[in-house]
């Protein structure tokens, strides 16, 4: 309704030029210039950039912007630089950003100091019809070294569009440019020396189809081994929870290609791998379990009925006891030479020049007819194993069709760029509902077993610790509810996923003409 | 959003300095406020250093609707606009009694422009006819200055009882002492007997200051030139006391 229009300073062109320029046609007021620092925060992962956010703290303000717009969407008062989105003050900023930022710790990126000089356009009556806010950005609070960015901005006052309108044509002339697409948070990261966006967690791969085999298999593990060390080295600051799983998720995708890409590397090589993967996989499985326990600590709260949700603390202080040793083990077990040895030879391995003519059987073909192959044979069995899983509901069986579905998911997102984008994003988009009805049965079970065990470690001899006992009892309980829900919502998932339909799809992209 | 009313049914209070003084304050405070100055003499007007004049002329303004925004002027300060006020608001009385729902003509022009502001003041002129009625059924509360002199008191009985006849809720009516002389005696009496009598009294007063008189000169709330003085303190402690009293009941 209001538009701020911002200007870039024409070269040569200063302050005083400029308000010695509009004196000529206006009467102006300098007021006092206003100095702010902004710190630029975000998540390892770029989740808000993702979405064209700018988080900003300016004095004890916590700021929310659209990247290229000035406008302010959301602001609240903090009294602690944020970290955590549960540590927020509640307010519209919280309730934005929570679903976007979830478990993830924000990082300070970059900070800049800006320093505005505001100055009024009046008119006869010396009443404000515009104003121009002339600022200067710097990378330190010191005024003498350069500016990083020199804008001007020209904010309308309602009702008086026509000095605007003139001001705004009258820098124009002046050689001024109206900057759209420019905004001084990649100013700001690039001085800073971050790259928006330069991690994700997606598998960002791109596979030529005449690849040979073992080397397209190579570019995908080249890229997992980058994201390992990417967050390995994040994990000992223990910043969130998050390094851990996305180094565990790229060791899973790492040994699931070792076993499913098949026969592109000499059987001996792929089977000392897959044992060293397996051995580095383990290091974090109890610290993962722990921090997804504690992850949900709030949803298990509202799962207990009032009267026992005080009592379940006990166990939360009790996991993150354990969570705490379980983190060390971490730290020594990526410390230990077994472990180091392992990535180093990995990393040898992978940047390997390629053998002229290697001896094992798919080495050669070329990577589309692997794919192919492995994905269409991958979805039959899937496919199979639900059929008899509709006729027999095993919870065994459950746990295995989870299993084959996630291996052919990590299949269909290796080899994604292979095939037309959207019709391979249909077909993930069908298993993962089926993922997620089998992930939910999985969770369940897990977790009930695990908090029957927590009970016979945890000792019961006061008063309190019997109160906790029958709250992790009443927890059970509604797991097993969850849990038959979940199993009762198999029949109608898998047939979507096992429809004519979703067949037909899979036949025709991935078996050869 | 809330709509308050600076009114009274006698002149020469201080309306439009309180109008003036609580708007500026409420907008400095952060809430979006919007002045409208429905006095034909547009003193408001004069203090914002604004034309008085609609933009979108007498007739529009009547009809209410969008039209209205197009005559809003933003002021010198952020978060506070101004409604001017115009030469024809002379003939408002006139002009509703000829239309239908007269007395909820005001509630219409003021709608569209609830969204947008958390709080809406209108500066009334003296009236206790039709436009009067119309201001009580568009606002939340009516807040009148009281002099503490016979007269004004007659005036504030005058004003109860006309409410109360034509069943208005005069419990959303409060009222707070105005131009008060602590050195007359008059004035000290009258304020006691006047806190007996009536209900809805707010505890702060705003004492007969020079300071207050130089807003013609300065043409600025004295708020805003004299953000320290006592004529300020006073309309902060006003405004305060509003916050607490009246505005905690609704949300600004």
């Amino acid at each position: 309704m209001r538009p701020t229009l911002q200007f870039s300073f024409p070269d040569g062109y200063d302050e005083q030029q400029l308000m010695s320029d509009l004196a000529d046609h206006y009467s102006t007021k300098k007021e006092r210039f206003v100095s702010e620092s902004m710190a630029i925060y975000d998540t390892f992962d770029w989740r808000l950039f993702n979405k064209s956010l700018v988080l900003y703290e300016s004095g004890n303000k916590l700021v929310l912007r659209k990247l290229f717009e000035s406008t302010i969407i959301h602001s609240a008062e903090i009294t602690a630089p944020p970290v955590f989105i549960w540590d927020f003050p509640d307010s519209e900023l919280k309730e934005q950003l929570a679903p976007i930022i979830k478990m993830r710790a924000l990082l300070k990126l970059a900070e800049v100091y800006s320093r505005a000089t505001p100055y009024r356009i009046l008119n006869h009556n010396e009443k404000t019809v515009a104003r121009l806010i002339y600022e200067e950005i710097r990378s330190s609070p010191d005024k003498h070294i350069p500016a990083l960015a020199t804008y001007l901005w020209l904010k309308p006052v309602k009702g008086y569009p026509r000095y605007s309108q003139n001001l705004s044509k009258r820098l124009k002339e002046a050689g001024f440019t109206a900057s759209k697409k420019e905004d001084i948070y990649f100013e700001a990261l690039r001085v800073a020396d971050k790259k928006p966006g330069n991690y994700s967690t997606k598998l960002n791969i791109h596979l030529d189809p005449d690849m040979p085999s073992d080397e397209a298999t190579k570019v995908i593990l080249r890229f997992l081994l980058h994201v390992i060390r990417i967050n390995e080295a994040h994990i000992e600051k223990d910043l969130d929870t998050e390094f851990v799983h996305d180094f565990r998720v790229a060791i899973r995708r790492t040994r699931s290609a070792l076993g499913q890409i098949k026969n592109v590397f000499p059987a001996e090589t792929t089977d000392r791998f897959r044992k060293g993967f397996a051995f580095v996989g383990k290091i974090s499985n109890q610290l993962r379990d722990l921090d997804v326990y504690l992850l949900n600590e709030v949803n298990y709260k509202a799962m207990l009925p009032a009267v026992l949700r005080d009592n379940i603390d006990t166990l939360f202080d009790y996991l993150r006891e354990k969570r705490s040793t379980a983190f060390q083990e971490v730290i020594s077990g990526l410390d230990s030479r077994k472990y180091k040895r392992i990535l180093q030879n990995w990393d040898v391995f992978l940047n390997e020049p390629r053998q002229a003519s290697p001896t094992v059987a798919n080495a050669d073909l070329p990577i589309i007819d692997l794919a192919r192959k492995r994905i269409y044979k991958k979805y039959r069995r899937t496919v199979k194993d639900g059929n008899l899983i509709l006729k027999d509901t095993k919870d065994e069986m459950l746990h295995l069709l989870r299993i084959e579905c996630k291996k052919l998911r990590y299949l269909l997102e290796f080899f994604s760029s292979l095939f037309p984008r959207k019709k391979v994003n249909v077909l993930i988009e069908q298993l993962k509902k089926l993922q997620d009805n089998l992930g939910d049965f999985n969770d369940f079970c897990v977790q009930e077993e695990y908090l029957l065990k927590i009970a016979e470690e945890l000792p019961a001899t006061d008063q309190q610790s019997k109160k906790t006992l029958v709250a992790i009892g009443s927890l059970i309980g509604t797991l097993d509810r969850e849990k038959q829900a979940a199993k009762d919502a198999f029949a109608k998932t898998f047939t979507d996923y096992a429809s004519p339909a979703n067949k037909t799809s899979f036949r025709k992209l991935f078996t050869s003409k | 959003m809330t709509t308050l009313a600076l009114y009274s049914n006698k002149g020469g209070v201080g309306k439009t300095a309180a109008a003036v003084n609580l708007s500026y304050l409420a907008a400095q405070a952060g809430s979006r406020t919007l002045i409208c100055d429905l006095d034909p003499q547009s003193s408001a007007t004069y203090y914002f250093r604004v034309k008085p004049k609609l933009k979108s002329g007498a007739k529009q303004f009547i009809k209410g609707g969008k039209q209205v925004d197009k005559s809003i002027k933003g002021t010198d300060y952020d978060n506070l606009d101004l409604l001017p006020a115009d030469f024809s608001h002379r003939k408002l009385d006139v002009t509703f009694n000829e239309l239908k729902r007269s007395k909820h003509r005001l509630t219409r022009i003021l709608d569209p422009l609830k969204n947008k502001y958390d709080l809406i003041i209108l500066d009334c002129p003296v009236t206790i006819s039709i436009l009067a009625e119309n201001i009580f059924n568009a606002v939340d509360y009516t807040l009148v200055p009281l002099i503490p002199t016979t007269l004004s008191v007659r005036t504030h009985r005058q004003l109860l009882s006309f409410c109360k006849k034509n069943k208005y809720d005069v419990s959303n009516i409060y009222s707070f002492f105005s131009m008060v002389d602590k050195r007359k005696k008059m004035h000290r009496e009258l304020m006691a007997a006047v806190l007996n009598e009536f209900k809805g009294i707010l505890q702060s007063a705003i004492p007969y200051l020079s300071q207050i008189e130089r807003m013609g000169i300065q043409r600025e709330p004295v708020a805003a030139f004299l953000p320290k003085s006592v004529a300020s303190k006073s309309y902060q402690n006003l405004w305060q006391n509003i916050r607490e009293t009246i505005l905690s009941k609704t949300t600004i």
